[in-house]
């Protein structure tokens, strides 16, 4: 049984650890190690295609994370009252966000997108004062950060509202018996219970979104996200800079990662 | 509790619209958007004309070979991945040290939330010329390949999944109350049979979790076969990549991802259906 669970560790971390190893190859060819040297880090760091792919997931995810938590709270506080036909909708509707595939929503939103960037661009064009240059929608930013939302946003409706599910209510009444006022309940005995929830589901929301290859593949128009620069790169042909630049991402979620769960551990203690 | 006021209301709906819009926009639209293309015809140059047509969805043989092996793989991923999961879970629920427990809990789950382009690149790595075949070389068996056959997008597909499924199936034996397993041995029955009738049925909400939430995720699965299976062993993801960036066969191409999520619900739903008359817990929700 030891020895098994043994294996199972080695298998998930011997090809993570291989990928670490090569990206300090000092050779120049992808799979033969001929000594140890950063120099792959050096390059990577200095290719400007890297950077930029860099800061755009940076923005995306950075942003992504933000409004999925802020909405996912509100919309998880607001569905634990609602009732209904509104609330199966919403059930619904959060039930078919998470399950379906990442590749359907990434055609999708590209399809729709342009479309109605297609009928829209002619409208504005037709409507913007003479001598002015009217503005054209097109893919990019704000078409992966919407698209990226949708499943983060229902992720984190998810994990608050399992989080106000095991919280004790009779606090709640308590406050409101005592003539707090609803924000004040909400800012001193709601808010405290459940921000380990968004606080996690705001850094598992990040973690998606920067590390998303499918759906950035298809929304993200112009602004490459570091994952599509590097499926490009792997394509092109495996070099030790991919493994420096993975090694690098590796690296960042893995803080991010155990920052969640060092919340989520914080929390446990204080029960 | 009052009956929730007027005022009340509002501030509910103020917290909805946001999530509201957002569904009405970026999910509800788009699903209707590659319905409609699904029917309509393909333009000169690519991408949509309008128009309706059922010749996409009688055409959907032209990519049956993909179809096929989505529908082979990802159950037959699903299975393995349980298999390596299941006694590793059982490990860490029920004999591991509780001071080590969480330590290693963490470690499966880590490589789950860090990037799969990354983790699946190292097995072309592995796999490819120079990995373990120049070894198997080296001692003697010559011209092994590994790449781009159906065990390596099999082995890349439980190389990813792993940490998903064990983590439910875990919660699900943690939960299990342990004196039922000392009962079940005090009245003589064998480690075996304890585990047979005991252990086993009580993890069955973890084990069906598990398998949705991986099978589901292989439905739509891209990455692994493109990089694994190198254009032999190609999913419906790989399909509807290529309709859509390449040849821009946009009805068609919407014509699939329709078929594919049909295809999903039925068999979830089925599923949970099934799931939930045997064991009567069905999936269970407080993992989701």
């Amino acid at each position: 049984m030891r020895f098994y669970a043994i294996a199972v560790y080695l298998f998930l971390y011997v090809p993570i650890g291989i990928i670490v190893l090569f990206s300090f190859n000092a050779g120049n060819h992808a799979s033969e190690l001929r000594g140890l040297s950063v120099q792959w880090y050096a390059k990577a760091l200095s290719n400007p295609f890297v950077g930029d792919a860099f800061t755009t997931s940076l923005i995306v995810a950075f942003t992504v994370a933000i409004l999925s938590s802020l909405m996912g709270t509100a919309a998880a506080l607001a569905l634990q009252r609602l009732t209904g036909k509104m609330r199966i909708l919403f059930d619904g509707l959060i039930y078919v966000s998470v399950m379906i595939p990442g590749i359907v929503i990434g055609i999708a939103t590209l399809v729709a997108l342009v479309t109605v960037f297609d009928f829209l661009n002619p409208l504005l064009a037709s409507i913007w004062p003479a001598g002015f240059e009217a503005p054209k929608l097109h893919m990019g930013y704000a078409s992966v950060i919407a698209a990226h939302t949708l499943f983060t946003m229902s992720l984190v409706i998810i994990m608050v509202r399992a989080r106000i599910a095991g919280m004790d209510r009779a606090l709640i009444e308590a406050s409101m018996d005592l003539y707090a006022t609803p924000w004040r309940t909400f800012y001193q005995v709601t808010l405290p219970q459940i921000y380990p929830a968004i606080l996690a589901g705001f850094l598992l929301s990040f973690t998606f979104s920067f590390d998303d290859f499918i759906i950035s593949f298809f929304v993200a128009g112009p602004n490459t996200t570091l994952p599509v620069y590097i499926f490009a790169s792997i394509r092109r042909g495996i070099t030790p800079e991919v493994n420096a630049i993975g090694t690098m991402v590796l690296l960042g979620s893995l803080v991010l990662l155990m920052t969640a769960q060092y919340l989520m551990r914080e929390k446990r203690k204080d029960k | 509790m009052k009956e929730p006021s007027k005022s009340n209301r509002w501030i509910s709906a103020l917290l909805l619209a946001p999530t509201g819009l957002w569904f009405a926009f970026m999910l509800v639209l788009p699903l209707i958007v590659i319905l409609v293309f699904s029917f309509g015809e393909r333009a000169a140059v690519g991408g949509y004309a309008g128009g309706f047509t059922f010749e996409h969805y009688a055409n959907l043989g032209a990519r049956l070979k993909a179809f096929t092996n989505t529908l082979t793989y990802a159950p037959l991923g699903t299975l393995l991945s349980l298999l390596v999961a299941y006694p590793l879970a059982y490990y860490l629920a029920l004999k591991v040290n509780r001071r080590y427990k969480l330590m290693l809990l963490v470690l499966v789950i880590v490589p789950f939330w860090t990037s799969l382009l990354i983790r699946t690149y190292a097995w072309i790595y592995i796999l490819g010329g120079r990995g373990i075949p120049n070894i198997l070389d080296w001692i003697g068996f010559e011209g092994v390949r590994l790449i781009n056959t159906p065990g390596a997008v099999l082995l890349g597909i439980v190389y990813g999944y792993l940490p998903l499924m064990v983590f439910p199936i875990y919660v699900s034996l943690e939960k299990l109350n342990k004196s039922l397993l000392e009962a079940s041995s005090d009245l003589g029955a064998s480690p075996f049979k304890t585990f047979r009738q005991v252990t086993l049925p009580l993890s069955m909400p973890g084990v069906t979790t598990g398998c949705m939430l991986v099978f589901i995720l292989l439905m739509g699965e891209f990455l692994i076969p493109a990089f694994l299976g190198g254009g032999k062993v190609y999913f419906i993801g790989n399909a509807l990549v290529d309709l859509f960036l390449q040849s821009r066969n946009w009805p068609f191409g919407s014509a699939i991802s329709v078929t594919l999520v049909v295809i999903m619900l039925v068999t979830v739903s089925l599923y949970m259906r099934m799931t939930m008359r045997n064991n009567k817990t069905g999936v269970d929700e407080s993992l989701m």
